[in-house]
């Protein structure tokens, strides 16, 4: 994935080609925002190019607290899978 | 370029996007459009294009509708509250001196606010203010050209079917005291007569009856609630009932109006009809007597000036050729709600009156608030050495100059504003004492918005004021010099500061002065000798039948132990105001109009008052016989300054001719004063007559038993006219009230002084306590030096000194001018003395250097060792 990379375009584009589904900027911006405001992720100013039109880019970098959330998350997320019994599971993909 | 997005809609996002957040989405948009174009061609990137703007319309996108940066002021300006507070708490007696004074300084301002709005409020409560009238009347006398509110009784009603322009036209004239009864319920009375129209003219509420019937019938009176509550116990039950009128007529009540309001210069408890007052007085139905006031309305769109004009000659017609071709009389208008304020003539047109103590009190309070002001502005500006630093670090900081300026101008508001409170609750506190000083009944408008808001005005005005040159003086500070170690005043700032000085001593010199002249006249016009004997001298109104037995009461009162002489005059000594029109006299030039004060008396009158006889003799019992009727008689005794005008060599036994009839002049009494002091002495005519109806009984009593006398008269009063109260004043207290406003002027004038003398005094307190401060070190090398301490006091005054020494000649000139014009008011005044400036200078000087001393003896007796060891 985006590492160091991460700036508004970079992360729509990685979205819509892992997920495949696409992001409206509104959205994405709006997530971002929140994310930050939370303290979650922190940003920086970057480099202005010739293909923005000379608008810099606004790169994005996840902070301890965010990667303490984010692996609370996975590991409850985690937790849940690991109790759903495996029969149940079955039955869903044979039928 | 053709790679460039929809024009508008980036636009709109532009606008609408958070300013921190619009550089690098823009910068994701365009990037994100490029890459579209070149996949999919222009038109399907510019509709993506388009939706994405349209979704990034959203709450945490968007920029906050009040702006983004108000939170950084917001921080600085309760930085500067923070940091003002902290100075107030920490420089405490500079503090309570500028929030002393200030303080002071509002207060009187807002006191001297609420008694010029009760004045200006006067009379201009009612619903057509604009349009209501009152007609006054120009006489060339003698040259001059007087004027008065006195009209003829039927001026309205022939004003009112003559003049289209004038919609609803009313006669109104004081009564005397009337007394009125209900079963045996008796009680005195003030009131008044008014026309018909009299209700449809003025706003006041009647609670009963209606505005066509209130004055209609001649038989009817309107009386207020307080009267309807006194006799018939409540105001609605009181209307269609009957009252008895001086023991002579019973009146049907045909209406009740609420009682009369504080604002209104109208005040009466009950009003007769004019057609009744016709009856009782005849001369009202002739047009060369005249009294009553013609008030009237005007029609909607009328021109007061065109009607004015119109009515200029009006009365001439009346005349009917017969006293006099009327060429002398003008009839002019002024606007009813100025009658109050503006009810002095010169020279035939209104000119002033109390209007004038509205402007000189208004210029007290704003005098009195710069003295404040002043004060603030010299110690915060001197303070300034204390907090260059404060400054210097800040301007380091990166502060502007104007936001330096904003936070001076903050503390002084802030300061103003804790003055404010303090004052606000001062003024509640005293204001019952100073209703009682002004005779008014002012109470503070805390539930007026518009009062509120001119206080907030006055706070930021005063702050401002306060604040504006501390506030740029200390913000242009040089930071560099500022912190390179405290620094020496600019001498122009130095200057400043003493012209400042200069300025409030000045002022106050002035007031004081002013004060000065002001009681010294009011005392003048209370003590002056008026040329005749005031003391001791009961007056008696004629009631009831009371004319008539004159006699039979003469003898039994003169008898009575107290009593030293009786007689009766038509009016008071000090209130003698009926002019005659058509005086006459051999060889008088025909163009020349003398208008006369007259009244008649009794033959014992002259000796009873002591008036000075200059020729002739006064009337006597045996040689003279009174005209039985009203009648004018054939003696008169005239004054000296009318024998002036007649200009007789020899006028013992020669005639004068008024009221048509022929009179021969039987004596000339010297000159005494009959009105107010503000008038000089005019002709006078005194009459011989035995009249029936109005006038008083005049009683001097021995001095100390006065009290013994009036009881026996009462007891005589009642046995002969048991049906009315017995009343009496005393001539002495009428020739007061004559200089009630001069008193209450004189008093507030007083107070105010001391006030703005003390406020000066505190700003000097605190500057020279600054000065010692300051001058520590150099008072310290000076004494180890070898100075003495009364060497070092008259180094350090000797500034201050200097500085009301400036004041006082600045101020004297003008004091004297002002002065000067206010006594030019009075035609009897003292004369400006040097003594009127002499002690407010001597008592300044004495205050001053009793206010500095204080502080500079501390500095001059301070060890030396203690101020030099600090460096």
């Amino acid at each position: 994935m985006l590492n160091k990379e991460a700036y508004g375009v970079s992360i729509k584009d990685e979205i819509e080609a892992r997920l495949e589904r696409d992001v409206s900027m509104g959205a994405m911006h709006a997530s971002l925002i929140r994310l930050e405001d939370k303290g979650y992720i922190k940003s920086s100013n970057g480099e202005a190019t010739e293909e923005r039109a000379g608008r810099p880019r606004r790169y994005f970098e996840i902070t301890a607290l965010g990667k303490k959330a984010i692996a609370y998350s996975k590991s409850t997320r985690d937790q849940l899978w690991n109790a759903i019994p495996k029969v149940v599971l079955e039955i869903i993909s044979n039928g | 370029m053709i790679e460039n997005p929809p024009k508008f809609f980036l636009r709109f996002f532009r606008w609408y996007c958070h300013p921190k957040l619009v550089d690098h989405i823009e910068g994701d948009l365009i990037e994100v459009y490029r890459q579209r174009m070149k996949k999919s061609g222009r038109r399907k990137a510019d509709v993506k294009f388009i939706i994405d703007v349209l979704l990034l319309f959203r709450p945490s996108i968007v920029k906050p509708i009040e702006g983004y940066r108000n939170l950084n002021h917001y921080g600085m300006l309760k930085s500067y509250f923070k940091i003002g507070w902290r100075n107030i708490l920490r420089h405490k007696v500079y503090s309570f001196i500028n929030i002393g004074g200030l303080t002071i300084g509002m207060a009187v301002a807002l006191l001297i606010g609420l008694w010029s709005n009760d004045e200006l409020s006067i009379d201009s409560f009612h619903k057509n203010s604009d349009r209501l009238y009152t007609v006054y009347e120009t006489i060339l006398s003698d040259g001059r050209l007087d004027a008065s509110f006195s009209t003829p009784g039927l001026l309205a009603q022939e004003l009112k079917l003559s003049i289209p322009d004038v919609q609803y036209a009313c006669s109104y004239w004081m009564k005397s005291q009337s007394t009125f009864g209900v079963a045996d319920k008796v009680f005195k009375m003030d009131g008044a007569s008014a026309g018909e129209d009299f209700f449809k003219i003025f706003s006041f509420t009647l609670l009963q009856g209606t505005l066509e019937n209130a004055l209609t019938d001649p038989n009817s009176i309107a009386i207020s609630r307080k009267m309807a509550e006194s006799f018939f116990g409540n105001a609605d039950g009181a209307i269609g009932k009957s009252i008895r009128y001086e023991n002579s007529r019973d009146l049907m009540v045909s209406a009740v109006f609420e009682d009369i309001p504080e604002n209104s210069s109208l005040k009466f408890e009950f009003l007769t009809t004019w057609k009744l007052r016709i009856e009782e007085v005849d001369w009202l139905k002739d047009w060369i007597n005249r009294s009553p006031y013609t008030l009237i309305q005007l029609q909607p769109h009328s021109d007061p000036v065109q009607v004015e004009a119109k009515i200029k000659d009006f009365i001439r017609p009346y005349l009917g050729g017969k006293y006099g071709d009327g060429n002398h009389l003008e009839l002019g208008l002024l606007p009813f709600n100025e009658m109050y304020l503006h009810a002095t003539f010169s020279n035939g047109k209104p000119s002033g009156g109390r209007i004038e103590y509205v402007w000189l009190f208004g210029a007290v309070a704003v005098f009195t608030l710069l003295i404040a002001c002043i004060n603030f502005m010299n110690l915060s500006t001197a303070g300034s050495i204390k907090r260059s630093r404060e400054i210097g670090v800040r301007k380091v900081v990166g502060a502007v100059r104007s936001a330096l300026t904003g936070q001076f101008l903050i503390e002084a508001i802030l300061l103003a504003f804790l003055a404010m409170l303090i004052s606000l609750t001062l003024v509640a506190l005293f204001l019952p004492s100073f209703n009682s000083l002004t005779e008014k009944q002012i109470i503070l408008p805390i539930s007026n918005i518009k009062f509120w808001m001119i206080c907030i005005g006055l706070l930021l005005v005063t702050g401002l004021i306060a604040g504006s040159y501390p506030s740029f003086y200390l913000s242009s500070l040089n930071s560099i010099k500022v912190l390179k170690g405290p620094q020496k005043f600019s001498s122009r700032a130095a200057w400043f500061r003493k012209g400042l000085v200069v300025f409030q001593f000045a002022l106050s010199i002035i007031m004081m002065s002013g004060a000065l002249t002001i009681s010294r006249q009011t005392k003048y016009l209370q003590t002056k000798s008026l040329g005749y004997d005031r003391e001791n001298l009961i007056y008696l109104p004629f009631q009831g039948d009371l004319a008539r037995k004159y006699q039979v009461f003469k003898q039994e009162v003169s008898q009575l132990p107290g009593v030293q002489a009786v007689t009766r005059a038509t009016q008071r000594p000090s209130d003698i105001g009926s002019h005659v029109y058509d005086l006459d006299w051999d060889g008088k030039d025909p163009n020349v109009h003398v208008v006369s004060i007259h009244g008649a008396v009794d033959y014992d009158y002259f000796k009873m008052m002591k008036l000075q006889l200059a020729q002739g003799r006064i009337f006597s019992k045996e040689m003279d016989t009174p005209s039985p009727d009203d009648r004018t008689g054939e003696v008169v005794v005239i004054n000296e300054t009318l024998l002036k005008i007649i200009g007789y060599k020899d006028p013992i036994g020669r005639t004068i001719n008024s009221f048509g009839t022929k009179q021969r002049i039987v004596g000339v009494v010297k000159d005494f004063h009959l009105r107010s002091l503000h008038e000089p002495i005019e002709p006078l005519i005194l009459y011989f007559m035995n009249w029936q109806r109005w006038g008083n009984i005049l009683i001097k009593t021995e001095s100390g038993k006065t009290q013994e006398a009036l009881a026996g008269i009462e007891k005589v009063f009642k046995q002969l006219e048991p049906k009315f109260l017995f009343s009496y004043g005393f001539v002495d207290e009428e020739y007061q009230k004559l200089y009630e406003s001069e008193k209450i002027v004189a008093k507030l004038a007083d107070s105010f002084t001391i006030l703005a003398i003390f406020i000066s005094c505190l700003g000097l307190f605190g500057l020279s306590m600054f000065t010692a401060e300051q001058r520590t070190k150099e008072i310290g090398i000076r004494k180890t030096l070898g100075a003495s301490i009364a060497h070092i006091l008259s180094m350090l005054s000797v500034d201050f000194v200097s500085l009301i020494l400036l004041a006082i000649i600045l101020a004297m000139p003008l004091a004297y001018f002002i002065m000067q014009n206010w006594l030019s008011a009075y035609a009897y005044h003292v004369d400006i003395e040097w003594l009127s400036f002499a002690i407010p200078t001597a008592i300044i000087i004495v205050i001053a250097l009793l206010t500095i001393s204080f502080q500079l003896a501390k500095a001059a007796l301070a060890n030396p060792v203690s101020s030099l060891k600090s460096d």
